[in-house]
């Protein structure tokens, strides 16, 4: 069961890993700031990222993918350099969640977790993200835009 | 004394706190410490009064589903809130309401938003009838779902991947009691939620089919869920039985409960009783799915004689007149000692005892060995020699209470199991741990500290740690006074030893060494675990003594949570050796070769007992080169293929001129024997087992004795009538009352009261068992200090300028021994063959690559196994098993042999590697 993939953190890297288990009780507890490093270095947590990591904390497999799978700000497939993030939860979806996201999908002619073509544009449908005082939401890459109409989606895409 | 018992799967002190009392619907009742609001309110109505979902027996509470919740208010008439019952504890004087309006209607809307996400054919699904979901429904009224089909997870595929389990996730409810067996009992940490809300689904590793992922198939998770989302290819949970039959595993030393399904004289399944006292409703996939081997083709199903050189089938009366004609000639030629016996460890109790008898009674000789020689026989005689009793001193309960672990030569997670999972949960909880081994385990990669020693200097590493706790002043200097002998002398040769030069024999780093030994001495409780990593080596009965000694220097004896406890190998290991199965030794342990006791026993027997000295295995094989041995018997024993030394085992066996195998498959020595007779498998027979904590208990016949054959203990008896001695027909009850009159320790043993969970001797005539050993005296009155110096074994001094490797031997999880059972079943599609585990800079040096064949050549033979590169073995050191006929591993293992019990030295083989080239098969030479 040795990991033999290439993946590996730099040695800076690893001392940040370090720093990072430090700041916890329990070192797993450092598994999803390290597991967000590796997307920003690697784009996406690839199988082989995470068995990466998941050996770094001697964790089972099982754990790691269970957190990834948790938090949709972790992708488990490439996405476009432009990931948008629409909120269709409860909150957003009372206030229209629902039709930017379909507006979106049948704009660009993709849905959840899927990219253009070109690659430069992902969009994924998630439950809440804790904006919901701002509903409805959505999030391109890692900022987020509250209380959206139809038109600032429109205005703030042509900006990309 | 018996102060606690399991509720709810949870560890609760029984002694009620008087006066407190909390109300159920508006009544009082006494309450428990440390209860929950659901075992509070089902010790008092029963099991089933409140539903639950996500609870199960042997879980720790979860409080997923909410399906067990209750109203609770502070004072009479106080607001009522809504809790979990099953993780809420009890607040003495609450008010607790189990069935208002308001929670029947909430227990009904939860199950029915559950069945809006699941499959509705129950009628067609294999657990219908059987299934908690279903019954939790019926329990709280649901009769259609009132919500409209939305998105579902019904079209989720199946996973029949594995050779056992099996998951149809369509069925899943999310209840996450696969999850928490697989981490709390197994903790193999193989399944995990994973996705969050709709998405949320079970995983299997990284999403992985149950055969591609790390799962043992312990069935843990399958007996755990509530629906067939988690199940085996033998639908276990919901087999709909004629009979449930209570018996004991046959695999190994842990002696776990089974309850099998029987329908028609068939076995259908096997799950885990939660009520054992033993696995607490776990088992090992051996225990619980290895069992088709009990109606395979290839059981023996007559009797065989071999006439010129081929096997005839016989009738049983022809056989017994052979060998009673046999027997009685060459008896009348040789003399008595010249026929010999080996009886097995995997046989019961009332089989050991008659075999014994039947060597002393009627052959008239005390050649009578088992199995425990090649295993734990140093262990027994090196704890008769510190504590005057030679086996564990206490029980595997007491994982609860203790504080520290040490392991030594045992890899408890493949060879035994459910004792296994349950000392990796200890460590895997950060609690002390010390493992003692060349190879890097399962457990050691849990384990505080894991010492890695080079194989066969066990010794050379006790006296470090012996050495550290006298330096360090953490003697426990009351206990050595009160209760032991000999310490004065034996702690000058301890500050005599010379560390560094031990740190260079042990190749473990002496400060290490320090720590654990004052990790160890420290702890309020520790307790030692040992196997045969131990007893199989030149000095095996030395370095029980000095596991000894190092309990006794810390006080570690005598009470909860310490002790040494050896890990017994075989099922009734123990009981094979407590029924006299030994030359030196009668049913009881008393000295064979003592007058006195001679006496007794030909009082007893109603015949002159021989007092002549008897063979040790090895002296069998001795005596069969002189000429002095003419006969053998052996009760299910397989030496050819597991005794060292193969081609010297076969060549002694065909020095005789009677060998008698009694065996339910055509093995290796079965090949070389004159007559064969078919014998029943466990399941086929009653009797007692006795496992690695002096436990025992009862096996039960499940079904009939295939065609054919006959138990062990039935041929015992036919062969003493036949030879003129009468003994009453075979039954476990008629022989435990005579054992009970005789072995001292069985005085209160009675079939009848033996119970679901067995008895640990000693068990005192009025009943009683015991479960920790020397409480107040040892055996032996003081507990006696012996010292040991590390002595090389013969093995390396010779022969290490030419076989520069050594070669340790070990077990993996899915077979048992040489595999005649095991690689009956469909364990052999989970693992295939024997490796060699070598590590990467051996292999480099070799131009070996994973997976190429390795030739192995030791100063006896050579064998050609498949590598497996790894670190868990150090440089110079490799390891492999001996499960497949094929490999035939012991034509390169020694003979040497433990100085004082004669214990073969399987653990220590020197060895030389090279890459093989063409032909691989391996031809057993002859001597
Ligand atoms: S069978 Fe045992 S090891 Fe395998 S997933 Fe289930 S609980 Fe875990
Ligand atoms: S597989 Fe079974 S035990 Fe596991 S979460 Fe699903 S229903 Fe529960
Ligand atoms: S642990 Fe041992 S006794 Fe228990 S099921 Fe496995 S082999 Fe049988
Ligand atoms: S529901 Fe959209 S952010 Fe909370
Ligand atoms: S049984 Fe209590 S929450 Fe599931």
């Amino acid at each position: 069961m040795e990991n033999t993939s290439t993946i590996a953190f730099t040695a800076d890297e690893l001392k940040e890993v370090e720093r990072l288990q430090s700041l916890y009780p329990e070192h797993k507890a450092a598994i999803m700031p390290v597991l967000w490093m590796a997307q920003k270095k690697w784009g996406w947590l690839s199988e082989d990222v995470m068995k990466y990591v998941a050996d770094l904390f001697t964790l089972p497999y099982a754990h790691v993918l269970g957190v990834a799978t948790f938090y949709t700000m972790y992708f488990k497939k490439p996405m476009g350099k432009h990931h948008i993030q629409v909120c269709t939860n409860i909150s957003c979806m009372l206030r229209g969640g629902d039709s930017i996201y379909e507006h979106l999908c049948n704009k660009y002619g993709i849905r959840h977790n899927e990219t253009t073509t070109d690659g430069k544009l992902s969009i994924e449908e998630v439950e809440c993200m804790g904006a919901c005082s701002g509903a409805p939401m959505i999030a391109i890459n890692e900022d987020f835009y509250e209380n959206v109409s139809l038109d600032q989606v429109e205005k703030l895409l042509q900006s990309l | 004394m018996n102060t606690s018992t399991y509720t709810n799967g949870h560890h609760v002190a029984v002694q009620d706190v008087e006066t407190k009392t909390a109300y159920i619907n508006g009544v009082a009742y006494s309450v428990q410490e440390n209860e929950t609001i659901l075992s509070f309110v089902r010790r008092h109505f029963g099991n089933d009064y409140v539903p639950t979902l996500c609870d199960a027996p042997n879980l720790d509470p979860y409080g997923a589903c909410r399906v067990c919740s209750v109203e609770v208010a502070l004072t009479a008439n106080g607001s009522r809130r809504v809790q979990a019952s099953c993780h809420t504890p009890v607040i003495p004087d609450s008010y607790i309401f189990t069935d208002t309006d308001r929670i029947e209607r909430l227990r009904k809307n939860i199950v029915e938003l559950v069945l809006t996400d699941h499959p509705l054919d129950c009628l067609t699904c294999e657990v219908n009838n059987n299934c908690e979901l279903q019954t939790v429904a019926a329990r709280v009224g649901i009769r259609k779902v009132r919500y409209p089909e939305g998105k579902n997870h019904l079209d989720r595929q199946k996973d029949l991947s594995h050779a056992y389990m099996t998951s149809d996730f369509s069925k899943c409810i999310n209840c996450s009691r696969c999850v928490r067996a697989c981490d709390e009992v197994q903790g193999q940490l193989v399944l995990s939620m994973a996705g969050r809300g709709f998405d949320a689904h079970i995983i299997k590793g990284l999403d992985q089919t149950f055969a591609d992922s790390d799962c043992v198939s312990c069935g843990a998770c399958a007996q755990a869920c509530p629906t067939s989302a988690i199940s085996d290819i033998f639908e276990s949970k919901s087999v709909v039985a004629d009979k449930k039959v209570r018996t004991v595993c046959t695999y190994c030393g842990v002696g776990c409960n089974l309850e099998v399904a029987v329908v028609n004289n068939n076995i259908k399944s096997i799950q885990a009783p939660y009520d054992a006292a033993v696995n607490q409703g776990h088992t090992c996939l051996k225990g619980r799915y290895a069992f088709s081997f009990y109606n395979h083709p290839d059981r023996l199903r007559t009797p065989l004689i071999k006439r010129n050189g081929e096997f005839q089938p016989a009738t049983w009366d022809e056989a017994y007149d052979y060998i009673a004609e046999k027997f009685t000639q060459i008896k009348q030629e040789y003399g008595p000692d010249s026929i010999s016996g080996i009886s097995s460890a995997r046989c019961t109790n009332e089989e050991n005892y008659l075999m014994q008898k039947f060597f002393r009674a009627v052959i008239g000789t005390n050649n009578i060995d088992s199995c425990a020689r090649v295993c734990h026989s140093p262990t027994a005689l090196g704890m008769q020699r510190s504590f005057g009793t030679g086996a564990a001193t206490n029980s595997i309960i007491d994982l609860k209470y203790t504080d520290c672990i040490m392991v030594i030569g045992a890899n408890p997670t493949d060879a035994h199991p459910v004792t296994g999972a349950k000392l990796k949960q200890f460590a895997m909880k950060g609690k002390p741990s010390i493992v003692i081994d060349p190879r890097r385990t399962e457990l050691a990669r849990y384990a505080t500290y894991h010492l890695q020693l080079k194989p066969g200097t066990n010794v050379a590493l006790l006296n470090m740690m012996l050495y550290y706790i006298i330096t360090e002043g953490l003697e426990d200097k009351a206990f050595i006074q009160n209760r032991t002998e000999g310490y004065d002398g034996f702690k000058e040769q301890i500050l005599n030893l010379n560390i560094d030069e031990l740190e260079h024999i042990t190749g473990v780093d002496k400060h290490l060494v320090r720590s654990a030994a004052i990790t160890y001495a420290s702890a309020p409780n520790a307790m030692s675990f040992h196997g045969l990593g131990v007893t199989e080596h030149s000095q095996g009965t030395f370095t029980v003594m000095l596991i000894a000694d190092l309990a006794m220097i810390t006080g570690n004896i005598g009470r909860r949570g310490v002790g040494v406890n050896p890990l017994r190998g075989q099922n009734n290991v123990q009981g094979a050796a407590d029924m006299g199965c030994q030359p030196h030794q009668g049913a009881g342990y008393l000295d064979a070769y003592n007058p006195e006791i001679n006496k007794m026993y030909s009082e007893f027997y109603g015949v002159p007992i021989p007092i002549g000295k008897g063979l040790k295995i090895p002296e069998m094989y001795d005596a069969a080169f002189a000429g002095k041995l003419k006969a053998i018997w052996l009760m299910g024993e397989d030496v050819a293929q597991t005794d060292p030394n193969t081609q010297l085992v076969v060549s002694a066996l065909n020095k005789l001129e009677l060998v008698v195998v009694q065996e339910i498959f055509m093995t290796e020595t079965c090949k070389l024997a004159d007559v064969v007779l078919p014998a029943a498998s466990f399941l086929e027979k009653s009797g007692t087992f006795t496992n690695g904590e002096r436990r025992i208990q009862r096996v039960q016949k499940v079904v009939e004795p295939i065609e054919g054959t006959k138990p062990d203990g039935q041929i015992m008896v036919d062969i003493m009538n036949r030879m003129g001695f009468a003994q009453p027909e075979y039954h476990p009850d008629t022989v435990l009352q005579e054992v009970s009159r005789i072995v001292p320790f069985f005085a209160g043993v009675k079939w009848n009261e033996l119970g679901n969970n067995g008895k640990q001797w000693p068990v005192a005539p009025n009943g009683n068992g015991t479960e920790i050993l020397h409480t107040e005296t040892f055996k032996r009155g003081l507990g006696k200090f012996h010292f040991a110096p590390y002595k090389e074994t013969e093995e390396t001094k010779q022969h290490a300028d030419k076989y520069p490797y050594i070669i340790t031997t070990n077990r993996e999880l899915e077979h048992y021994n040489s595999g005649t059972m095991t690689r009956r079943t469909n364990n052999v599609k989970i693992l295939t063959e024997d490796v060699l585990l070598i590590n990467p800079e051996d292999a480099a040096r070799h131009f070996i690559e994973e997976g190429d064949m390795v030739c192995v050549e030791s100063p006896r033979g050579k064998v050609d196994i498949k590598a497996r590169i790894t670190t868990e073995v150090k440089p110079g050191i490799m390891s492999t098993t001996f499960h497949f006929p094929e490999l035939m591993i012991n034509n390169i293992t020694s003979s040497q042999h433990d100085s004082e019990a004669l214990c073969p030295e399987y653990k220590v083989v020197a060895a030389n590697i090279r890459k093989s080239k063409g032909k691989f098969k391996t031809q057993p030479q002859t001597v």
